[in-house]
């Protein structure tokens, strides 16, 4: 386990470097944030100073040398439009994504792996049909709809709830609810997918046939092998998250890091864009360390 | 157990409801479209961070009165052309800072410099006072003298754009504004909220709102739901399509235009046929109450109707297919390529329903025999065709862009878009030039008059653009409120001009 | 797909064809799904070519037509959009781009992605080491950046749309192709071939394939809604498919800023989202069942009882 481990942070640190590589140049063909940060009628001395100011003149090595200097120090720079460390922007937000994303996929985990065993358990049955029918077309409406329709119902026409924002526990519930549809359609159809397998397979049939009672016995050992395929898309749907939830973000006022990761790209922030996907990189690679060690966990076969 | 399940119940119905339990009738609440990036009054030109700092914390000498585009006085009392290129400003005395310290003309002039400063982008000096330079010379306690090179005849106008703040702060982007004005920033919850707090010691007259939060909403459906559920007061921008109804919801002309910047010098733009019937193919008229709002006005001016030397004579050239069909016909036949693809580039998220408008402009121009494409981009993309440096190898091409004018002096919007040195500029005519300089230069009453031919001149002799309207905004003001928005709101929110009903 | 009982070649196609229409008409769900699809296919195929003169003819005094007027033909059943164009002739025309980029993105991701899933999860040596990390990086890159910077160094256009959203969907098909690779090399009959001297290309796909395609097809069927609102959303920022090209992603989001007062404009080209992921998603729970030797009798006996 300690040798899995030990390679496994040499790996994800060599991936991670790759990955500012990659974004620090990659992003810097993409445009000046000078005409993007100035009034359009700026001069054309004015826009010089500003490059000046920022180091944009430099060959790009430079900048990166800089970076990377600064980084080692554990510096990430500055965020040009907001004017303060690019890292304290980030984990301000970050920590709204985070909690929003534990929230959501813990709800979903559970209320997937209930709904789709069920489902698998008489395929075609009426529960089957309803709970599929239902999940997919959560899955696969426009989420924006989903919120706006929501909020006219319960905020502006019920008064249940605030309409957005933050502040008490009620503000969370519209986010939470619109966030949780996606990820729990497709997972629960992994999950009733694979328990379709996993309960036509020999031995659960055997057990079955021998009359192993209670139901829940079935359930754990079925579920036990068909759970791979299903952390993994529960990890795949919460990398998601982690990147933030961007209609969920802007429709609700909800401070995450997906709405800041698309104005600083926008914007051309360079130094929050970066700081944002190395926290959030940090956070799916430790996630996916996190499943791999569950994989092996549940199948004690496994190795890597 | 069952006592544990209550208590916990109403703990979390108390924690609910306590926010606005607690407000006072004079605590209002303003939703934003977007989160300030900074509170800084350097850049307070900026609309949103305007709408929060202009003259709530931080006010100017001067200060624009868009009723009747008159100037007066804030921090000054008084100014005076002191010679040819130096004005002469009296402060008002018994003035304070936000944090107890007095204010005099060092503090101008130390705001003049910090706002013009190397160390600093600050948007005011780039927007107001490029390519000039001003010095400020301290008379005495409460007299400035302010010179410009070169002659600013409107210098005591660009003061009301420039924020005071206390001559000690430093050279960096504040977090925490200091200023004269009635209100002082209390808290900031990144992301959240701004909490402005009515403070004591104010010089004016005491304003009747205590205490106002901006909230942030990007998206427009739900900012606009905000005042009917309570949750908001004031929201500053609503979008067209939800500005339903009459009781809170109020128009007001944003001081915004927008036109087509067409490209003079390719053909066949560099025919004044072609440009001509482009005018001729926009059915305005189709446009207003549809796409786009029915108070907007078909613009003839880059400038709104309340600005210096408004030339009413122009009017826009009438909708004419067949006229316009003609003339591309006339081009034609005096050898100009008229079926080479025109490029049309609009920006998305530009106005509310720009796509639409794009498209439906595509259509008309296609509709008089002109070849145009349209391509949508996004802001960082759209900036590099609007603005100079042109691409060498471009094709004829005509941008949608909006411009703002809301200072009432053609100055700031002449010169970037028409001279031969302007940065958005698509033409160049020596003639223009030096109308331009000559009214940049000119003073007092004769200012108008000057201004008045050089916006005939780009409209009726060069046909230089395709104008299209001077936009209007919408808010939503809750009913409890005695406000209505104005020109003015497109850049600050005064919240002192805000009465309970 | 085959019968199991042999019989000589000459009439051995029309019996299997026979054979699963009679099992896909034992599922009414999949008939209807199937017919949909092929609906679907055909305005793709034909739409443009015979709607696209409608589709674009503007007119801005009759914007925003209600749906349900039958007095204006039946163009504007389904109503107008804002620029008065009637809505049903433009999801026709629309299928086309759409299904070309989800198609395109689903495939492309599906088939990359499941690929180096197969060659991370079944080989011990380094590969299995690094594409799982290449995962990682992918999975960390933002969509939108990615976007941005292929449509800044190329131009914007459907193939590289494509490339974009097939790029960022291939963790998931690679991860999950991975995960249960990594089990069913474990199995019995597995290393039983294995020992019987199988090759590995025969391995992977005559016993291991078998085994995962089900998963990837059900995810696939999602990710059809997924690339085409993830499209969508790139087309509201800016980037991405813009006007005058269509799709009904980008029909969604023109109709976002009028959800509350003319929602015909986003629901009918979001609907046609919503019923095409259904269709598909129909169709593989159908197909998984058809293929699945253990579970063809559910579709069989039906057939029978139906027959």
């Amino acid at each position: 386990m300690r040798k899995f481990l030990g390679k496994r942070a040499v790996a994800s640190a060599v991936s991670l470097l790759l990955l500012i590589v990659m974004v620090f140049f990659l992003s810097r063909l993409t445009g000046d944030p000078t005409q993007l940060y100035l009034p359009v009628d700026a001069s054309l001395e004015a826009r010089e100073k500003f490059r000046e100011l920022h180091g944009l003149n430099d060959p790009l090595m430079v900048q990166f040398g800089r970076y990377v200097v600064d980084l080692a120090q554990l510096d990430f720079g500055d965020s040009i439009r907001k004017a303060r460390p690019a890292l304290d922007v980030v984990l301000e937000a970050f920590k709204w994504t985070l909690a929003l994303a534990l929230i959501t996929m813990a709800l979903v985990t559970v209320a997937a792996i209930v709904v789709g065993s069920l489902a698998a358990f008489r395929v075609g049955g009426l529960f089957d049909r309803v709970a599929t029918f239902f999940s997919l077309i959560g899955a696969s409406a426009p989420d924006f709809w989903i919120a706006i329709v929501a909020i006219v119902l319960f905020s502006v026409n019920l008064g249940w709830l605030p309409t957005s924002g933050t502040g008490t526990i009620w503000h969370w519930i519209l986010p939470i609810s619109v966030l949780f549809i996606r990820p729990f359609g497709l997972i629960l159809q992994v999950v009733r997918g694979a328990m379709i397998t996993a309960l036509s397979s020999a031995y659960v049939k055997t057990a079955r046939a021998k009359g192993v009672r209670p139901r829940p016995v079935i359930f754990v050992h079925a579920l036990r092998n068909g759970m791979l395929p299903v952390i993994t898309v529960i990890g795949d749907q919460a990398a998601g998250m982690l990147n933030g939830a961007v209609v969920v973000e802007t429709i609700f006022g909800f401070p995450g890091v997906g709405k800041l990761m698309i104005d600083s790209i926008l914007q051309r922030d360079f130094a929050v864009v970066l700081a944002a996907i190395m926290v959030t990189a940090i956070a799916i690679f430790l996630m996916n360390i996190l499943i791999d060690i569950a994989y092996a966990v549940l199948d004690p076969r496994i190795r890597y | 157990m069952r006592s544990v399940y209550a208590r916990l119940l109403g703990g979390i119905a108390a924690f609910a409801v306590a926010g606005p339990v607690l407000a006072a009738d004079t605590d209002i609440i303003i939703a934003l479209n977007e989160e300030l990036e900074v509170v800084e009054p350097c850049m307070a030109s900026q609309s949103n961070i305007g709408r929060v700092i202009l003259q709530n914390i931080s006010e100017t000498l001067t200060e624009l009165d868009t009723s009747n585009g008159a100037l007066k006085g804030r921090l000054a009392e008084s100014w005076e052309a002191a010679d040819a290129d130096t004005w002469r400003f009296k402060l008002r005395s018994g003035v304070t800072f936000s944090d107890g310290s007095a204010f005099g003309a060092d503090d101008v002039k130390a705001s003049i410099e910090r706002t013009l400063s190397d160390k600093l982008t600050c948007e005011i000096g780039a927007k107001f006072f490029g390519g000039m330079k001003i010095t400020a010379e301290v008379v005495d306690d409460g007299t400035i003298d302010i010179t410009s090179d070169p002659a600013q005849p409107i210098l005591p106008l660009l003061m009301s754009t420039l924020t005071i703040v206390p001559a000690e702060t430093p050279l960096e982007f504040t977090r925490t504004p200091v200023g004269t004005g009635p209100y002082v920033l209390s808290e900031w919850n990144a992301g959240q909220s701004i909490v402005l707090d009515r403070r004591e010691g104010y010089w004016g007259e005491q304003p009747v709102v205590t205490k106002a939060t901006y909230v942030f909403r990007s998206d427009d459906a739900v900012r606009a739901a905000m005042v009917g559920t309570g949750e908001a007061d004031i929201v500053p921008l609503i979008n067209q399509n939800d500005a339903t109804n009459p009781a809170t919801d109020f128009s007001y002309p944003n001081s915004e235009t927008t036109y087509l910047r067409v490209d003079n010098t390719i053909a066949p733009l560099n025919d004044i046929r072609i440009r001509k019937a482009m005018n001729m193919a926009v059915d305005r008229d189709a446009f207003l109450g549809t796409l786009i709002p029915a108070d907007a006005i078909k613009a003839t001016h880059m400038v709104p109707p309340s600005t210096l030397g408004w030339n009413k004579d122009l009017a826009p050239l009438a909708f004419d297919v067949e006229g316009a069909k003609a003339l591309v016909e006339e081009a034609r036949a005096a050898g100009v390529p008229v079926d080479t693809e025109i490029e049309m580039v609009c920006r998305t998220g530009n106005f509310p329903n720009v796509t639409e408008v794009c498209e439906a402009l595509q259509q008309m121009f296609a509709d008089v025999g002109l070849n145009v494409k349209l391509t949508m981009m996004e802001v960082a993309e759209w900036i590099q065709v609007y603005s100079k440096p042109f691409a060498e190898d471009r094709g004829p091409r005509m941008v949608m862009a909006m411009h703002d004018n809301n200072r009432g002096d053609p100055v700031f919007s002449m010169f970037f878009k028409y001279a031969c040195e302007g940065v958005q500029s698509g033409i160049c005519d020596a003639d223009l030039d030096k109308m331009i300089a000559d009214a940049t230069a000119a003073t007092g009453d004769a200012r108008g008059p000057a201004w008045s031919p050089v916006f005939a001149k780009v409209h009726n002799d060069i046909v230089a653009d395709v104008f299209l309207f001077h936009m209007v905004g919408f808010s939503r003001v809750s009913e409890r409120l005695d406000f209505t928005p104005t020109i003015a709101t497109n850049s600050e929110l005064q919240l002192s001009q805000i009465k309970l009903k | 797909m085959t019968t199991s009982v042999p019989r000589p070649k000459a009439d051995a196609e029309p019996t299997a064809v026979r054979a699963v229409l009679s099992m896909l008409w034992a599922d009414k769900f999949a008939t209807v799904a199937v017919i949909f699809l092929a609906v679907v296919l055909f305005c793709a195929i034909f739409g443009p070519w015979l709607l696209d003169a409608v589709a674009t003819k503007q007119n801005l005094r009759g914007r925003n037509a209600p749906p349900f007027d039958f007095t204006r033909g039946w163009l504007f059943w389904l109503g107008g959009d804002a620029l008065g164009r009637p809505l049903l002739a433009r999801i026709v025309v629309a299928a086309q781009n759409t299904m070309m980029v989800a198609a395109g993105a689903v495939a492309a991701s599906m088939v990359i992605g499941s690929a180096l899933g197969l060659i991370a999860g079944y080989s011990r040596g380094r590969a299995s080491q690094i594409i799982p990390r290449l995962a990682d990086v992918i999975m960390s890159f933002p969509s939108l950046l990615l976007a941005v910077i292929v449509l800044y160094m190329l131009e914007p256009s459907v193939t590289n749309i494509i490339l974009v959203l097939a790029i960022t969907r291939i963790p998931v098909y690679l991860r999950t192709t991975r995960a249960e690779v990594l089990e069913v090399r474990e199995r019995m009959f597995v290393q039983a071939a294995r020992v019987m001297g199988a090759s590995d290309t025969r391995i992977i796909f005559r016993h291991i394939l078998p085994i995962v395609m089900p998963t990837l097809l059900t995810i696939a069927t999602l990710d059809f809604a997924f690339v085409m609102l993830a499209e969508s959303s790139l087309s509201f920022l800016g980037i991405g498919i813009q006007a005058p090209e269509i799709t009904w992603g980008l029909m969604v989001s023109q109709g976002r800023p009028y959800m509350t007062n003319a929602w015909w404009l986003s629901f009918w080209p979001g609907l046609a989202i919503v019923l095409t992921t259904l269709s598909l998603n129909l169709l593989s729970n159908w197909l998984r069942v058809a293929l699945d030797p253990t579970q063809r009798w559910r579709l069989e006996m039906g057939a029978r009882k139906n027959g």
